[in-house]
């Protein structure tokens, strides 16, 4: 935070320091728990490693009253297209802590049902690799998002936020025009886009 | 027990068995497989507990469709292994086992072992137009995944892996 | 100073504060807000939430029976029917022309309840 100190009796700061202190401090959580990292999450809103300290004391399961999506558990190819409407509902600002190897890499299921990482379909601001990361690895993790936010400025163009809703739109008029499923239309892309060299879809 | 009483029923059906531990295989050939399933039906093993298969690419008889049976009555149970080539279709449980259905959906799916008689042979786990049979030895441990960790950038984060 | 006006003073108070709070709220999220919060709607944002799948049905809204509207609409008038009883009841006096005016009032009342009754309004399986 930029502050200057007239004889400590003044304190000035910018806008921008002002409602990032904000934001960083109340992270409300979305929990996307889908396998053991969500107990390991549960472990870490109990009394005894608190997130709620850090301000995120109101654990919303609805994507419309949260800003923090935490990713807690194995995604699979069938569950990509429900992660990408979670996430395409929450409203910005929002941000994504990918917890756990599954939801950072695709874990230790390298198969074909498996979502590798799911950076191939949604952006994705910190990640906390464990199986399961212990509760201080996951808090570090917030702690981490929290000085990512410090360091961010109200005119910040987002361009992966646009670049995903993009790829929403491609995803469903895919879907449209050849009656493919959701996972069946994110898989074309995700060849796609491997055949373009580029790691994601969006 | 139930060995001893196949051998002395259906004299010549078991052509391999091996017990560890408490456990009881036995292997049989495809065409005395429905009598088996009748007798072992009679003894008692009316529980369907599980069919899967598995994959030996370099045997002949590519396939090995296991199928497991336990004995309410008496608590035994038994492994019945049935060797079928690629492409050769195997006899359906559906008629006597409800549970046979979706295993042998399953295994359809997952192997491509058909079974004949069997009321709707659908692909189960994946869907319906999906290429290949992913618990083949052959089939490429990510489906086919043509993603790799070198030499794919990820676009945000000015490219930056970080 | 004995005001006359002096028991309502605090409640003017009270009004002027709630008031002026109203406005600020209004002014900082109309005007200020907009400038710091970020603006980005778009068509996936506000479809129907239903976990993430695509939705099933064709809305939460659908029709149901209007025999709940009639129920509560035969109560309240009764309702209201025996809520004027109540005072008059207390204050009653014993004269003829206080048990008449009573009576005529229950008697307009009683007509329409004879209608309702006539038009089934009271069963609940037609």
């Amino acid at each position: 935070m930029s502050e200057m100190n007239f004889n400590d009796a003044v304190m000035t700061t910018r806008l921008d320091a002002v409602v990032n202190w904000g934001r960083k401090n109340s992270l409300w959580p979305m929990p996307f728990g889908v396998a053991c990292c969500a107990i390991e999450f549960m472990s870490m809103m109990a009394s005894k490693y608190d997130l709620s300290r850090f301000g995120a004391e109101a654990m919303r399961f609805s994507p419309r009253q949260s800003d923090m999506m935490l990713v807690l558990g194995t995604i699979t190819n069938k569950m990509a297209p429900v992660l990408r409407t979670i996430y395409a509902q929450m409203a910005e600002p929002k941000w994504v802590i990918s917890v756990g190897v599954c939801a950072s890499s695709g874990g230790m299921y390298r198969t074909y049902s498996t979502l590798q990482g799911i950076d191939r379909v949604i952006p994705v601001d910190v990640y906390v690799p464990g199986c399961p990361p212990r509760p201080e690895s996951m808090i570090y993790g917030v702690m981490k998002l929290q000085e990512k936010i410090e360091k961010e400025s109200l005119s910040m163009r987002k361009d992966h936020i646009e670049r995903f809703y993009e790829s929403l739109d491609r995803q469903e008029a895919l879907q449209a025009a050849k009656g493919l499923t959701g996972q069946q239309a994110i898989r074309e892309m995700m060849f796609d886009a491997a055949d373009r060299g580029v790691g994601t879809i969006f | 027990m139930i060995i001893e009483h196949i051998d002395t029923q259906l004299p010549g059906t078991v052509t391999d068995r091996h017990a560890f531990r408490g456990d009881q295989t036995i292997v049989v050939a495809k065409d005395s497989f429905l009598p088996l399933v009748d007798l072992l039906y009679r003894e008692g093993f009316q529980l369907l507990v599980d069919i899967t298969a598995v994959d030996w690419p370099e045997r002949e008889q590519r396939f090995d469709v296991v199928y497991h049976w336990l004995n309410l009555a008496s608590q035994e149970r038994l492994r019945v292994k049935v060797p079928v080539a690629d492409g050769e279709a195997m006899l359906s449980l559906t008629g006597r086992f409800k549970t046979a259905d979706w295993f042998e959906r399953e295994v359809f799916d997952m192997f491509g072992v058909r079974f004949e008689g069997h009321p709707n042979l659908k692909r189960l786990l994946t869907w319906d137009d999906f290429p290949g049979h992913p618990l083949r030895k052959d089939f490429p441990l990510d489906g086919g995944d043509a993603f790799c960790m070198e030499g794919c950038t990820a676009p945000y984060n000015n490219g930056e892996r970080g | 100073m004995a005001h006359p006006a002096s028991p309502f003073l605090s409640v003017l108070i009270l009004l002027l504060i709630a008031g002026v709070t109203a406005l600020i709220i209004l002014v900082l999220s109309g005007k200020v807000l907009p400038l710091l919060k970020p603006n980005n709607p778009k068509a996936a944002k506000l479809r129907v939430y239903e976990c993430g799948v695509p939705i099933q049905q064709d809305g939460a809204r659908h029709k149901y029976t209007v025999r709940f509207y009639l129920t509560a609409m035969l109560f309240i008038l009764f309702d209201v029917e025996a809520a004027f009883l109540f005072p008059w009841a207390v204050n009653f006096k014993h004269a003829l022309w206080t048990f008449g005016a009573m009576l005529s009032f229950m008697a307009t009342l009683l007509v329409g309840f004879i209608y309702a009754w006539g038009k089934g309004a009271f069963e609940w399986e037609r």
